[in-house]
């Protein structure tokens, strides 16, 4: 008894290593420099000690902000991204996972594998595919404009001009985002609805719900937990994205807080800033974390407890 | 001047005592030399990083070979290798190096950086180690120095320094004597457009930088360079063109660089440029028209990236005679290079006369700074096209220009923000 309960704590072992080393310490070391200061190279000079840390540079970040400079209008529109960039993934990826969980049949299989083959190539190589794709003469830009979404695009005002879809359009940043992560917000979300007892679905069908009362209070509850695991897994990459930008706009109007720490930490000679907005954008993040694990906690127990 | 970097280091006071060098405030200024009394006589100029000097034109610097970092001896046989070379990616020619492998029987392993800055600081942290750094330039000099990350070169391996390489990049005012630093490649920043696509007679307008902030009809298929120096002096040169003044590419006045930023920010109501350095494929495949330049990227363009029936002369390059930017880069030797002699012998193959030629119009497009070629050679052999006559570098044009050259660190701070502002858009 004894001996299985170290066996099962060691097998734990490797990842909380792998933890330790490769998140715990090297966040510690962002905190580090953050905090710390740079020598008179523009080295950074990490306060390992966190009694002496400088809040010099963080202090200096969150003034930015306050004064609305350029960190936060990148937060700002990076948000913006995001948020729209879920609610497109949430009303693409729902009918996909719904179909495939429910309705595939025997395609299933065949299915999730076509969801997840686009995942076997890089990607940039698949952006840099888009950006052929979306180029004033390219197929993908000839057919938008013969299906005439891009006339409706142009109505609208999300696209400038005929062919301009990469003239620096936040919105096929948006798309871009969408396409690049959306297989990893489907597969969350098929497995929820996937492991929805159908009974359930009957008994309320049975007690004379009709199919879209039965839709609406038993499989969408059952699968928020799908949901919001697929917004989390999406969201935290998309938060940090910057090459997306980079690949299909480049324009100063779709830069996200990803290129602002690129320009500090790889171009520019101050990392302590980019350290200091490294960190900002954890702290944002945990809170999203946060909130998740709160969610996911209350709908545990509320199942269990209905 | 200084707001941002007193309060990061006023705060920071507390945590600093009692640590050696870093508790320097950033950006000290110091007459360099004078002292006491009679310092007060200098207009103190700004101080590069670790308080060196930074080199100007009129403020030329010799940098000291130290008992510690001495130069490899005379008449030694080049080490079995591998040459450890570290460089921009497609910044020389593989055939080129490939020869070089066959001529000495040695291996090069090329390991790649994206900018300087990244550069220099995986240089100074130790965890890569190379016989030659290539791709450098007067704007990293200070840095390399003060972190003694580069060794001084031994000309007796380097006969093709005097024999070949321009008068004027032979003792080069950040580096007098080329102690430590030999040239490598020129450039100049301009304009490269599509004459096909641009119908504005560009090199004929008062101010040919003005076609940027006229640019409405091209929406979208502008660029400008994502470079914060380059970028940024760009509008600076604008406003000396207007009135005649001669600008300070380098200046450290924050309300010079606030201005430019405001200026270059206008753009994307107006035209929405790209920022980015990719104009050597972009300007061939019709993606953008008009686009901020290094010269060396339209020759590039020219000679390897024309998709198939797009002629080469579609392609226009313009830069300014004066007040414009002229660079050059150059080779150095890492501080712990194992292979010193074979690293001389690689720059050495560079600067014959020949190999720079070829590694010039096969790959890089990238002017070397030879005595034997000139535009007018070039363009006789019908290398390069008319339109693109401009882009090549000619070695008066470095008096009348000037580079982008290393800032204190408090300058530099004041670009980077500027440069953030810029970005955020």
């Amino acid at each position: 008894m004894q001996q299985s309960r170290w066996t099962w704590r060691l097998l734990a072992l490797p990842g909380v290593a792998w933890l330790a080393v490769f998140f715990l310490v090297a966040f510690y070391a962002v905190l580090a420099v953050a905090f710390g200061n740079q020598d008179t190279l523009s080295n950074p000079v990490p306060f390992w000690n966190p009694l002496d840390w400088n809040v010099g540079y963080v202090l200096e970040m969150l003034r930015n902000y306050w004064e609305g400079g350029p960190f936060l209008t990148v937060s700002l529109r990076t948000i913006e991204f995001v948020a729209i960039a879920l609610v497109l993934s949430l009303l693409i990826g729902y009918p996909v996972a719904y179909y495939t969980a429910r309705h595939a049949g025997r395609w299933k299989g065949l299915i999730l594998l076509a969801l997840i083959l686009p995942l076997w190539i890089n990607y940039l190589m698949r952006m840099l595919a888009w950006i052929n794709l979306l180029a004033p003469d390219g197929i993908g830009s000839e057919m938008l404009h013969s299906l005439g979404i891009e006339w409706a695009f142009l109505q609208i005002g999300l696209l400038d001009e005929p062919g301009g879809w990469l003239n620096g359009q936040p919105i096929t940043v948006i798309l871009a985002l969408v396409y690049g992560y959306i297989p990893f917000f489907i597969l969350p979300l098929f497995v929820a609805i996937d492991r929805i007892d159908k009974r359930q679905i009957e008994a309320a069908r049975d007690l004379g719900a009709s199919p879209l009362g039965a839709f609406l209070r038993v499989t969408l509850p059952l699968s928020v937990p799908g949901i919001l695991a697929g917004a989390v897994l999406i969201s935290l990459p998309m938060f940090g994205d910057y090459y997306t930008a980079d690949l299909v706009s480049a324009s100063t109007q779709t830069n996200m807080i990803g290129n602002q720490i690129d320009i500090f930490m790889r171009q520019g000679s101050e990392k302590v800033t980019g350290a200091a907005l490294t960190l900002l954008l954890s702290v944002f993040l945990l809170i999203l974390m946060l909130y998740y694990l709160r969610t996911t906690r209350q709908s545990g127990t509320s199942a269990q407890t209905a | 001047m200084r707001t941002t970097g007193a309060a990061a280091a006023g705060v920071g006071a507390l945590g600093l005592a009692g640590c050696d060098n870093t508790t320097t405030p950033i950006g000290a200024e110091t007459a360099a030399g004078a002292t006491g009394e009679v310092a007060e006589l200098v207009v103190p100029k700004p101080t590069g990083p670790a308080g060196l000097p930074l080199p100007r034109p009129d403020n030329s610097v010799t940098w000291a070979i130290t008992d510690d970092n001495q130069p490899v001896a005379d008449g030694l046989a080049n080490e079995s290798g591998p040459l450890r070379v570290y460089n921009y990616a497609d910044y020389v020619n593989p055939a080129t190096v490939k020869k070089f492998e066959a001529d000495t029987g040695t291996k090069v392993q090329i390991a790649t950086y994206n900018s300087a800055d990244e550069a220099i600081s995986k240089l100074a942290s130790g965890a890569v180690e190379f016989d030659l750094i290539m791709g450098l330039s007067g704007s990293n000099i200070v840095n390399l120095i003060a972190q003694r990350l580069i060794k001084p070169l031994n000309h007796s391996y380097l006969p093709n320094l005097e024999k070949n390489i321009w008068p004027e990049l032979q003792d080069p005012f950040y580096d007098r004597g080329s102690r430590y630093t030999v040239a490598y490649v020129v450039w100049m920043d301009g304009i490269g457009w599509r004459n096909d696509r641009v119908s504005e007679d560009i090199p004929a307008m008062d101010v040919p930088w003005d076609i940027f902030w006229e640019s409405q009809e091209y929406r979208g298929l502008v660029g400008i360079l994502d470079d914060r120096r380059d970028a940024l002096s760009m509008p600076m040169q604008r406003d000396a063109m207007r009135t005649g003044a001669r600008p300070d590419l380098n200046t450290e006045d924050a309300a010079l660089i606030d201005k430019a930023q405001r200026d270059l920010s206008e753009l994307s109501e107006i035209c929405n440029p790209k920022i980015a350095i990719t104009d050597y494929q972009t300007l061939p495949e019709g993606k953008t028209v008009l686009h901020h330049s290094w010269s060396g990227d339209l020759l590039g363009a020219a000679f390897y990236y024309m998709p198939k029936g797009v002629p080469p002369t579609v392609l226009s390059f313009w830069g300014p005679e004066e007040n414009g930017v002229v660079q050059n880069d150059f080779f150095c030797i890492g501080k712990e290079s194992k292979s010193p002699v074979l690293a001389h012998q690689f720059i050495n193959f560079l600067l014959d006369e020949q190999t720079a030629y070829t590694n010039f119009v096969d790959f890089t497009g990238y002017t070397p700074p030879q005595n034997g070629l000139d535009a007018d050679t070039l363009l006789e052999r019908g290398v390069i096209p008319e339109t693109l006559q401009a882009a090549v570098v000619r070695p008066e044009q470095f008096a009348a220009n000037q580079e982008l050259l290393q800032l204190s660190v408090e300058g530099s701070r004041l670009w980077d923000q500027a440069w953030s502002q810029f970005k955020a858009g």
